[in-house]
């Protein structure tokens, strides 16, 4: 069972592959297009070595792409993301206490330092990230919440935001 | 046409300097030196550590030097009040998060690190430790531990991985305070496609990459009763040594490195130069099989175990191309725990081999699986069982940890007078010697071939053409009619070069050596981190010097070997050879 899914997964990435084959940038599209094919949009070993072999690059270099880049996962996210911006900007209009609440909120044990900062609930419903800047910093502090942006947050304004989504899409 | 020169002022002073050169290059040409921890010329070029400011009139900021183009007309200040502060503030933060390790740490005395904060005149780091992050140390490999806790990230490592080795098995991962060098997955370098060159290890800044350290399990060896502990001693470890007890690089002390290992304690003093005329012994003759029955060519060396394990990894289809020999190290392990053990009639299990080598993928080497030869040469007659199990080569010490030991033990190299390698396995001639530079083992293979094929002396024993630092050299050998054409590569990309050629059955070579470090052995992973620029080339003339001055040049000439063969081997590529000198290898990647 399992090897056919693996079987399905390498046909679905040559199919990627060959769709971004000789196009500037190439390794990122594809790598993009390979997260979003998992249920979990989680990158993993496998595919990521795939990827590797047929794209001929070191897996050396895949592991610094996709750990450099806070877009990408390596680790099973929830089904809803929230992602609060830790750019310049919104650091000094408080983007940290926002961080804080939501960490509160979910009732997340603080990350550890200098770990990429992606907490998931244990109900695998909702994903806690950050990111290094959206480009939305005349609007700042910003949140992203399933991709919607929601500006000059703080916390009492993302509580009051955040509570009736959560309890909707909880369901 | 020729570029015209540049009129620049460096420091007040006018120059001439050739254009296309960066601002540090063009002031190190004028004898003005500046300070970096990343850039190495023509190989790492990071702009990583910010030490290499320097100011130009007319930019508003400091320009990283390395990475500056130098223009005509330029206006260059190196030694400014402006200069000095930000380079010693760029240093202190550098040195906020690094280690305090210093009197502990294996670069000690080596570090760049600490050499240039002392010439900085930096006395005080006014700057706190703040990240609490501790990466876990890769001890994975046999070889290299990694510990990216003191590194500072200035990308040497994965520069020379990548442009020397095209192996690439480090990256940086992550950004900002997670920053590292690391594999896949930080999965350890044991995992990687590594190949154990240890030449990350040699351009570290740091004590960031280290060799897995294995003198204090010698130690323990040399002062066990029941242990009879001999020594191996690979070529180009003699060319070197030297520099390790501030005697100038091309020192030539192969009697002084005999005598001192003698005093450390070991029971004999053998030479792997030795078994080195052996596997010339082995190969030539597998090279002339070979040619005769139409064998798999063009034949490739075997001797180094970085080349092999690349092999195994990235052309896997050409393995059979690779002489079945082991390396010289490997038969001597095999040759110590045989012949000489019975020869002498010494318990094989009590018979310790310490290996010293200019390299730390021997270490990996020595700890192959399949490399217990001697161990199934004796394991009927003994009765031994799987418990018993030993290696052929149980300890393998680089240059650098071999010069610790000396030094721990009070011994004062350089004003030894010498002593010689004990009989029968410390007998060499000069094929054995040149070994240790690029294009040695072919010169080695050439001189023994040409001897048994056309049974005439060969008249010049020297082959220019495979001599020097070359990426790649090309020769042709005329054996009475039959042209050879034969060629080697140092630095595994040149390797790769050739090897695609070999992979698409098009290659021109009867015959290809391939050394994993540029220079061949005299430029491993294992040698003295030199201060010296051009220590390479010295090393080499030194190793062909010895060769010279050897009475016998050519390896079938060796009695020591004949001797074996007779007592013992019986013939080259003979059933005892192929069990206890030759070996297989294995792809270690799955197919697409």
């Amino acid at each position: 069972m399992q090897k056919k899914q693996d079987i399905k997964t390498m046909t679905e990435l040559d199919k990627i592959i060959i769709k971004y084959k000789n196009t500037p940038g190439m390794l990122l599209r594809v790598i993009e297009e390979t997260q979003k094919l998992d249920p979990h949009k989680c990158l993993n070993h496998k595919t990521l070595e795939y990827i590797a072999k047929k794209t001929k690059t070191p897996v050396s270099k895949i592991y610094n792409i996709v750990t450099f880049y806070t877009f990408f996962n390596l680790k099973p996210q929830g089904k809803h993301s929230i992602v609060v911006c830790r750019g310049t900007a919104c650091h000094t209009r408080g983007s940290r206490n926002l961080l804080d609440f939501l960490i509160k909120y979910f009732g997340f044990n603080e990350p550890a330092e200098g770990q990429q900062t992606s907490l998931t609930t244990n109900d695998k419903k909702f994903t806690l990230k950050t990111v290094a800047c959206f480009g939305q910093c005349a609007l700042a502090p910003v949140v992203e919440i399933d991709g919607n942006i929601y500006s000059r947050m703080n916390p009492e304004k993302l509580h009051k935001i955040i509570d009736p989504i959560i309890k909707k899409r909880k369901k | 046409m020729k570029e015209s020169k540049l009129s620049v002022k460096i420091d007040g002073k006018s120059y001439q300097v050739e254009p296309g050169l960066a601002i540090l290059d063009a002031c190190r040409n004028v004898g003005i030196d500046i300070p970096t921890l990343c850039y190495l010329k023509g190989l790492s070029k990071e702009a990583a550590c910010s030490i290499c400011l320097v100011e130009v009139t007319g930019a508003k900021a400091l320009m990283r030097s390395c990475v500056t183009p130098i223009n005509n007309g330029m206006e260059i200040y190196t030694n400014t009040e402006r200069v000095r502060n930000a380079r010693r503030i760029n240093l202190e933060l550098l040195l906020a998060g690094h280690p305090k390790e210093c009197l502990s740490c294996d670069r000690s005395e080596t570090c760049e690190l600490r050499k240039i904060a002392f010439d900085m005149g930096i006395r005080e780091v006014r700057f706190p430790k703040t990240s609490k992050t501790e990466f876990p140390i890769d001890k994975t490999s046999v070889s290299i531990i990694r510990d990216p806790n003191k590194c500072i990230l200035c990308g040497r490592c994965v520069s020379v991985c990548s442009s020397i080795q095209s192996v690439q098995a480090i990256d940086f991962s992550g950004r900002g305070k997670a920053s590292k060098v690391t594999t896949f997955f930080d999965q350890g370098l044991a995992s990687s496609v590594c190949v154990n060159c240890g030449q990350c290890l040699l351009v570290c800044p740091t004590g960031a990459l280290t060799e897995q350290n294995e003198t204090e399990e010698v130690w323990k060896a040399l002062f066990d009763p029941d242990k009879f502990v001999v020594v191996e001693v690979a070529p180009a470890v003699r060319a070197a040594i030297g520099e390790e007890f501030a005697m100038p690089a091309g020192s030539l002390v192969t009697a002084k490195l005999a005598q001192a290992l003698r005093k450390l304690g070991f029971s004999k003093v053998f030479d792997t130069q030795f078994s080195a005329d052996l596997t010339i012994m082995e190969e030539g003759y597998e090279l002339i099989s070979r040619i005769k029955n139409k064998g798999v060519l063009p034949m490739i060396t075997s001797c180094s175990p970085g080349w092999i394990k690349f092999a195994e990894h990235f052309f896997p289809g050409i393995l059979p191309h690779i002489s079945t020999c082991k390396s010289p190290q490997q038969m001597f392990g095999a040759i110590a725990k045989t012949y000489y053990a019975k020869k002498y009639n010494i318990d094989p299990r009590k018979i310790i081999v310490v290996s010293i080598m200019p390299c730390t993928a021997k270490k990996f080497e020595a700890k192959r699986p399949e490399m217990k030869d001697a161990f199934k040469y004796w394991q009927k007659d003994l009765n031994l069982k799987k418990e018993d199990e030993f290696y052929d080569v149980d300890y393998v010490l680089t240059t650098r940890e071999a010069a610790r030991m000396i030094r721990e033990a009070g011994i004062n190299f350089s004003n030894l007078n010498g002593e010689d390698f004990d009989e029968p396995l410390g007998i060499s001639t000069g094929a054995a010697v040149i070994f240790g530079a690029t294009g040695g083992v072919m010169e080695a293979a050439i001189r023994t071939v040409h001897e048994v094929l056309t049974g005439k002396e060969l008249e010049k024993l020297e082959f220019n053409a495979l001599r020097g630092l070359d990426g790649i050299k090309v020769c042709e050998v005329d054996i009475q009619g039959l042209k050879l054409k034969v060629a080697v590569a140092n630095g595994l990309s040149n390797a790769r070069k050739l090897l695609k050629d070999v992979g698409d059955n098009k290659s021109p070579y009867a015959f290809i050596e391939i050394m994993t470090c540029p220079g061949g052995c005299l430029g491993g992973g294992g040698q003295p981190f030199s201060a010296d620029g051009e220590a390479k080339p010295k090393r080499m003339e030194t190793i062909y010097q010895e060769d010279r001055n050897k009475p016998l040049r050519k390896s079938h000439q060796n009695p020591a070997v004949n001797a074996l063969y007779k007592e013992f081997l019986d013939k080259p590529l003979g059933e005892k050879s192929h069990h206890l000198l030759h070996t297989h290898y294995s792809r270690r990647q799955e197919p697409l």
